[in-house]
């Protein structure tokens, strides 16, 4: 894991990557005391540096610790800080426990179908709302932001009701309309950004050697683009994947539960098996991790793109 | 603020130095690649928001959903909403929390990324790849895990308290069912969860500012926390601004962590308006009264951010 991120960690600070060469260079210059100013700090900042990561890490790895422990150690009196005898049953019975497929397959129809809408979609609006000027352009782009500001629990009411009479609670169709709904315009807000980056001389350049607007937009914008669609798509996963509420609102029938509503349940339905629930836990973060890891530096350029200038 | 008068929609300001723009454009292009989003947008956004204000006004219950009629109520909604005993310490209690949530995650995010800046390489990635792991956390699994952590008897937590030895036994606490502990949780879980995107944002921004400035600095003999004042915060302030608000609106709509950790229990002292809006909608399915205070949910987190919005427009309209 610390491989993969290490290109996007260190990414952030490649600017600084060479504190060593800095500092020797600063050491050959007669200001000798910052120097020995500096020394001190260090070690402190090393120090305060190891608390906070251990008091930060210490939830994950309580939770890995647990999942990989017997029934036994998980609960004592005290606690056990090491699986004595590391086991998988955790994992197993989670897995083969009751629908865990059945949810998993809900979860990635519902989740992928609501993704692909939305990026389809919301990458041509954010063409259109970067690469063009026409009348009402700003005021549906303030309205896109407006909408990430409102409650998710305004907007599931309605939802919710409208579903009701139209007979797409506890449906694939319902619940991927409501993730749209939710993911869409934040889609569209992103995308843009990372639009807005890309050069208008190089539009007109293409326009100069004739090509038209759908073979600027496919084979010109797109390909430019294209890290930051797949960076949203892989936000717009996460969100729709994590998504509990909307799904615990329209989702009735256990059969179609997704993976977060079962998650939840787990505990109430299992009582204190905590060993399942954290092996629980642990499978369905993993793929969020996992994906978070990979876009995580471009996500935060994305976001604050746009929102910092000006 | 003062721009309003500027801002009224008119011709495109060309200034002086402003960088190229492109006339109003007469081709049917824009419509044709925003007609699908607006389709999906008017059907899933803007007329489920235009029924939320409709259903806040009407008589919306069970009854309203078996038959599909629901009577116009006037104002009962609201009346009742706001002569609810729940109404002022539920408002009073979400702006609190919401600020404590802020307050914790925007001081520990600066000690973090001012912490960051102090390091070498390897200690760096570290604190970056556990930042980034906090974040990258399923709000549902991390609020599962807290529910783990402070279980009573076997709780970790509660075990590593008791072993303090200064606050006495709380081995056998449970910090969901009791009034006292159970926003304590709930804080510390969103606290936790929300610090890694403000210190590595703030971080980023920190890591622009040219080494000159500190250089210049210590050649002058400032001391590490007049720089910090002098040189750092100034040049955070736009970060800063963006990330709090930010995190107000985050902060004010958490959901998941309350209703998996206390259901806005014990004794209310969870309830927000989030939560709130849940159970009167959802378990005692009064969808009029639900509706009632969403919407004023909305308008009070508007009046919260509408300093940024105005920002962000005015940016946007710089912007292209």
């Amino acid at each position: 894991m610390t491989t993969t991120t290490t290109p996007g960690v260190t990414g952030v600070t490649a600017s600084e990557a060479q504190p060593d060469v800095a500092e020797a260079t600063r050491a050959s210059r007669p200001v000798a005391p910052v120097r020995a100013r500096r020394r001190k700090p260090r070690v402190l900042a090393n120090t305060i540096a190891v608390v906070f990561c251990l008091v930060w890490v210490f939830p994950i790895y309580w939770m890995v610790n647990t999942a990989f422990k017997p029934a036994d150690e998980v609960t004592t009196l005290t606690p056990i800080w090491f699986p004595l005898r590391p086991t998988l049953e955790n994992f197993t019975r989670a897995l083969t426990q009751d629908g865990f497929l059945v949810y998993l397959r809900n979860s990635a129809i519902v989740v992928v179908a609501a993704v692909l809408l939305s990026i389809v979609v919301g990458f041509l609006a954010s063409a259109a709302l970067s690469r063009f000027r026409f009348r009402g352009r700003r005021a549906i782009l303030v309205g896109i932001l407006f909408v990430q500001m409102i409650p998710s629990g305004a907007l599931l009411i309605p939802l919710f009701l409208s579903f009701q009479s139209l007979g797409l609670l506890n449906s694939y169709i319902g619940l991927i309309l409501a993730y749209v709904a939710s993911v869409l315009p934040f889609s569209i807000w992103v995308m843009r950004g990372f639009f807005v980056a890309v050069p208008v001389e190089i539009e007109e350049a293409a326009k100069v050697d004739g090509a038209g607007t759908v073979r600027i937009l496919w084979s010109v914008l797109f390909p430019l683009v294209m890290p930051g669609v797949i960076a949203t798509s892989v936000f717009a996963f996460i969100a729709a994947w994590n998504d509990y509420l909307t799904a615990y609102v329209m989702l009735k029938d256990q059969g179609m539960y997704t993976l977060p509503v079962w998650l939840a349940g787990f505990s109430t339905d299992k009582g204190t098996d905590f060993g399942g629930l954290m092996a629980a836990s642990v499978l369905f973060s993993v793929p969020v991790v996992v994906f978070f890891l990979i876009v995580q530096r471009r996500l935060v350029s994305g976001m604050t793109a746009g929102a910092v200038k000006g | 603020m003062t721009s309003t008068a500027e801002r009224v929609p008119g011709p495109v300001q060309t200034g002086p130095g402003t960088r190229r723009r492109r006339a109003v454009t007469t081709s049917r292009a824009p419509l044709v690649l925003l007609a699908p989003a607006a389709l999906l947008l008017l059907a899933l956004v803007v007329y489920p928001l235009v029924r939320l204000l409709v259903i806040s006004f009407q008589d919306y219950g069970l009854r309203a959903i078996f038959t599909g009629q629901a009577g116009f109520a006037g104002f009962t909604n609201y009346t009742n909403v706001l002569t609810d005993a729940s109404f002022w310490p539920v408002i009073l209690r979400t702006v609190l929390v919401t600020g404590a949530m802020v307050l914790g995650t925007i001081g520990i995010g600066m000690a973090v990324s001012q912490l960051l800046t102090r390091l070498g390489v390897v200690m760096r990635t570290v604190v970056s790849v556990v930042l980034v792991l906090a974040w990258a956390m399923p709000n549902v699994a991390s609020s599962l895990v807290w529910q783990w952590l402070f279980q009573p008897f076997y709780g970790v937590l509660n075990w590593l308290i008791t072993q303090l030895g200064v606050f006495g036994d709380h081995t056998q606490d449970n910090w969901a069912s009791s009034p006292g502990q159970a926003l304590t949780i709930v804080l510390s879980l969103v606290i936790w969860q929300a610090v890694p995107f403000v210190a590595l944002t703030l971080y980023a921004a920190q890591s622009q500012i040219a080494p000159e400035y500190y250089e210049a600095g210590s050649l002058d003999g400032a001391s590490a926390w007049a720089m910090y004042r002098a040189i750092t915060l100034p040049a955070l302030v736009p970060t800063l601004l963006l990330v709090t608000i930010l995190s107000v609106i985050w902060d004010f709509n958490v959901f998941n962590q309350i209703w998996l950790l206390t259901k806005g229990g014990p004794e209310d002292t969870t309830l927000t308006l989030g939560i709130w809006t849940f159970v009167k909608s959802f378990v005692s399915n009064a969808y009029g009264q639900g509706a009632a205070i969403a919407v004023i949910s909305t308008v009070i987190l508007g009046a919260l951010t509408s300093y940024y919005i105005r920002r962000l427009v005015r940016s946007g309209e710089e912007d292209l």
